[in-house]
């Protein structure tokens, strides 16, 4: 396991383009939960009616759990990328079939990419359970608890169902243009519009799509007292056994696809 | 007795429709050069692919020393499939490590297969920067990492210049020297006949004939001869003996003779002796071009 990760390490070592958006990619995690930030401390403090309705400080603890793992999840699509990039970059290079030529089973290089998915949703997490602290320890009248702190694990969940669809994609597309366009059109509005449709007119049906399970888990944090009542709010116990339903299916055809077709 | 390195037995495949290869079976034994020879679109790739595990047979099977194939199995196996395959973005170097490193062998090998193909200098740039005639090169390079004892060839003078093409050919010939198998796909027959001590010929995925380059590829032999009295020399040479066959062109008589059997002195005298003095007599061989097309025309 261990030398099929090092293969894999050398062809992303020397590859800029992917170190140059994992850079961005970590900066803007700073950077969308700061705009969001700025928004919320434009609020009126002395306000007792706004703070009623606004409920505890965004980013105090224990809320900053929920918070910041919420804000960054709006660009999860960005690992979901890295793993679109280097599998098609392998298709368009051919390099695929060379891996196997040169002695991998096609067990071993799609077991490779999978490790890929889990590795970039852990380097996520640990990134957003990091920019969180911050964000905690910053904002003032905040003090340390880990209250909330499952959040940062629906993050991981939600973060490992991205990069595994951005796999998916990447196998069922296999190049680069057509997967990630499809990748981001799916994930950010067709999924979303299908879930509105499906919530509407058949049963709330639409928060178990595949996306909206995971993105269901971290439920919108600002001003709970007055959307609450009007949020539907799902078991996450259910939410994360359905979650693990569409990982395995996901794996699954990743591994028949690569093992039994023609490359 | 000699071992076979691969077998395969009624290998078939269908790209939906399209039969790309009809029931082939044949055997490669060991320490031989073996040419797979056929036009493009004939089923060359398509039968190594299916070998190298990155194309399903839709039915039949093959095996490699008497196993069916896997992967430890490709791994001591040096293949350059088709095109050269490797990363743009990486080094001719890092290229290689990282075959070398799927292959399970050490990095200390690049550098001399390297060396071996004249590319030592370029190594360290990217692999995007090479001429076809450099990835070429490379592809081969990678073949030759681990020393293996089996190499698979897939149009490896593709893309070369003619110093390339016939530094390949050296290197082909001294490989087989040293007692590798070496299984080589070409469209060009020349190639295949210098280099190939047995042959497979593939024609629109069925195969014609296999076996032993001398058996296969000899080249049949033209007499022809002329006189200034045709309708004579015409008659004497009917009554001579020992060609396959006479046909007219022109003015001039072509004698047709099994490999190594025309002997022109003997026509002379025979002519001369039935009171024909021939004006042209020359000796040419059936040009292998003319023996391929036949074959893959039938």
């Amino acid at each position: 396991m261990l030398s099929l990760l090092k293969i894999e390490w050398i062809k992303v070592k020397h590859y800029r383009t992917f170190w140059l958006l994992s850079l961005l990619y970590l900066i803007s995690l700073y950077g969308i939960n700061f705009i969001a930030y700025r928004i919320q401390d434009a609020r009126p403090k002395k306000n007792d009616m706004a703070n009623l309705l606004i409920g505890n400080p965004p980013f105090q603890f224990p809320e900053v759990w929920k918070t910041v793992s919420y804000m960054s999840s709006f660009i999860l699509f960005i690992p979901g990328l890295l793993i679109i990039i280097s599998l098609t970059n392998e298709f368009s290079f051919k390099t695929h079939r060379q891996n196997i030529i040169d002695g991998w089973s096609r067990h071993e290089f799609i077991v490779v990419k999978m490790l890929l998915t889990l590795i970039l949703a852990v380097v996520s997490t640990v990134a957003v359970f990091i920019t969180a602290i911050c964000f905690g320890l910053f904002e003032r009248g905040s003090n340390f608890s880990i209250e909330n702190i499952e959040f940062i694990g629906y993050f991981f969940v939600q973060a490992i169902s991205y990069t595994a669809v951005g796999l998916l994609f990447g196998l069922l597309f296999k190049r680069s243009g057509i997967a990630i366009g499809v990748f981001f059109l799916y994930v950010v509005v067709l999924e979303n519009m299908l879930a509105g449709l499906l919530n509407k007119y058949v049963y709330n049906s639409g928060r178990f799509l595949p996306i909206e399970t995971t993105d269901n888990l971290i439920p919108f944090p600002f001003l709970r007292n007055i959307v609450n009542p009007y949020l539907t709010i799902t078991d996450p116990l259910l939410l994360l056994v359905l979650s693990a339903v569409y990982l395995t299916i996901y794996y699954f055809i990743c591994l028949k696809k690569f093992e039994v077709e023609d490359l | 007795m000699l071992n076979n390195v691969l077998t395969l037995t009624n290998l078939t495949k269908y790209y939906g429709k399209i039969l790309a290869l009809n029931n082939v079976s044949f055997s490669v034994p060991e320490g031989s050069v073996f040419g797979i020879l056929g036009p493009n679109g004939s089923g060359k790739t398509t039968m190594l692919g299916i070998v190298m595990d990155i194309l399903k047979p839709t039915s039949g099977s093959f095996t490699f020393y008497g196993q069916p194939g896997n992967a430890n199995m490709r791994k001591q196996i040096g293949t350059l499939l088709e095109t050269p395959n490797f990363y743009h973005y990486l080094s001719g170097e890092r290229n290689l490590q990282i075959a070398a490193e799927i292959k399970g062998k050490g990095h200390d090998q690049v550098d001399e297969v390297l060396k071996k193909v004249d590319l030592l200098e370029r190594k360290t740039s990217k692999f995007s920067t090479y001429s076809l005639g450099m990835k070429q090169r490379l592809a081969i390079a990678s073949a030759l990492l681990g020393g293996p004892k089996v190499l698979v060839f897939d149009e490896p003078t593709n893309g070369l210049d003619p110093v390339g093409i016939s530094e390949i050919r050296t290197l082909i010939q001294r490989l087989a020297l040293e007692g590798k198998t070496i299984i080589m796909a070409s469209h060009m027959l020349d190639e295949v006949e210098k280099v190939c001590t047995h042959v497979a010929i593939l024609k629109r995925g069925n195969l014609l004939t296999a076996g032993d380059v001398d058996e296969i590829l000899v080249n049949d032999e033209i007499v022809e001869v002329s006189a200034a009295n045709s309708l004579l020399l015409a008659t004497v040479l009917k009554e001579m003996s020992g060609y396959d066959n006479i046909k007219q062109v022109d003015n001039d008589f072509h004698l047709l003779y099994p490999p190594a059997k025309a002997d022109l002195e003997a026509i002379n005298r025979y002519c001369f002796k039935k009171g024909v003095v021939l004006t042209y007599l020359r000796l040419k061989k059936k040009s292998l071009e003319t023996k391929f097309l036949e074959l893959t025309n039938q």
